[in-house]
């Protein structure tokens, strides 16, 4: 599926919004009994996306990882990021490498938790923050 | 050879443009019959016309074309008369219905709005909005992932709670924007996106109703609002038994 950046297109001819118009094109529009239609068999399909969410199982899994991987990636607290991870391991030598990171990873989601929850809300959706935050945590190492 | 039509518009109303071609493979010229005051846009309907991307982009291009300058009725997809005659026919059999649909839509044009949730934006929000989702996903991770059961669990809490989030967006949307528009006209409910509603707008006042849509998007940022338009009045030519009442203002009355 083609993501269209929201302008309008002069006319609305344009093939992009294609997918967004089909379903006035094929299901308004006046119809008049004294004419016949095309047959439509096959035409569903098209109207299938992928971004379904229905009460199944499968759905469940999906959303239940979502979050297992939302906080770690662009919490409200910086989250390690690779390169930390790889740190962390150095310094804890011995302990093994799964663990180290593992650990580290769930020490980092209590904290995002417990800011979450003292920053009253003030965790808004940031969707694009997620670039910085490996470097920023870095500088606040060193 | 039977005829395909694809709008209806006033015979004052300029022509439409001398090489304008519609459906079929190569593309049909398009040619308009004048029946009194109306005239519909049509052309030859090829054999075994499918609903295939060329012609329905052919379609909807002949539509934008023939209604750039004035009010057109648009047929729906795929309306093959079984010659010129029919169609003039029609036209001339229901005349006063079409013009005073014509003089209704005069000057509006459709946008239509579908909205999705940016998933992980929304994802955020349920998380910050709902201590019990938090609580269950801080559970899970510190548990390795979760079993099974929890993992369930967690993922049937925060479904429910997005979709409480789609209802109410959907009535954010309509409402935000319904105050621009002249008419409303909800479309069906899909899986694809929390709210697809069509409204009928002012040609001159589109600006303003992009505006609106554009402060929408500003305000709130997980909502992904896709906007089509101008476009034919697909949505509004008939006002259909199936449209609960009061989604229609401004149209209803016309019909009598």
């Amino acid at each position: 599926m083609t993501v269209v950046p929201a302008q309008q297109g002069g006319g609305g001819g344009g093939s992009s919004g294609l997918y967004d118009v089909l379903e006035l094109v094929l299901d308004r529009g006046l119809v008049i009994d004294a004419f016949v239609r095309v047959s439509l068999v096959g035409i569903e399909i098209l109207k299938i996306d992928v971004r379904v969410v229905v009460a199944s199982v499968d759905t469940y899994l999906r959303f239940a990882e979502a979050c297992n991987r939302l906080d770690l990636e662009s919490g409200p607290n910086k989250s390690p990021g690779l390169p930390d991870v790889v740190g962390s391991i150095t310094e804890s030598g011995a302990r093994g490498k799964s663990k180290g990171a593992l650990s580290g990873a769930a020490e980092t989601i209590s904290d995002a938790f417990k800011q979450a929850r003292e920053g009253d809300g003030q965790s808004e959706s940031r969707p694009r923050a997620r670039k910085s935050t490996a470097s920023r945590r870095k500088e606040e190492q060193e | 050879m039977s005829t395909y039509v694809y709008g209806i518009t006033a015979a004052s109303h300029p022509t439409v443009p001398e090489d304008l071609t519609g459906v079929g493979d190569p593309a049909l010229p398009v040619r308009v019959l004048t029946v009194g005051e109306l005239a519909a846009i049509v052309s030859d309907a090829p054999e075994g016309l499918r609903p295939k991307r060329r012609d329905l982009l052919a379609h909807q291009n002949v539509l934008s074309e023939a209604g750039a300058d004035g009010c057109i009725l648009p047929m729906r997809f795929g309306s093959v008369a079984p010659d010129d005659d029919t169609v003039t026919g029609v036209l001339a059999e229901r005349s006063e219905h079409y013009k005073e649909r014509l003089r209704t839509l005069d000057g509006k044009v459709e946008y239509n709005v579908k909205a999705t949730h940016d998933e992980e934006a929304v994802l955020h929000r349920v998380m910050s909005d709902n201590p019990d989702v938090r609580a269950m996903t801080e559970a899970n991770r510190k548990a390795g992932g979760g079993s099974y059961e929890d993992r369930l669990r967690l993922g049937e809490m925060v479904v429910a709670a997005v979709k409480a989030r789609e209802a109410e967006d959907a009535g954010l949307v309509q409402s935000a924007l319904e105050p621009l528009a002249d008419a409303i006209s909800v479309g069906p409910e899909s899986s694809g996106w929390l709210a697809n509603v069509s409204f009928l707008v002012e040609r001159d006042s589109a600006a303003s109703f992009l505006e609106a849509v554009d402060e929408l998007r500003k305000a709130h940022p997980h909502l992904d609002l896709r906007v089509n338009g101008p476009l034919p009045p697909y949505s509004f030519v008939d006002p259909g038994p199936a449209e609960p009442a009061g989604t229609t203002v401004g149209i209803d009355h016309a019909e009598e």
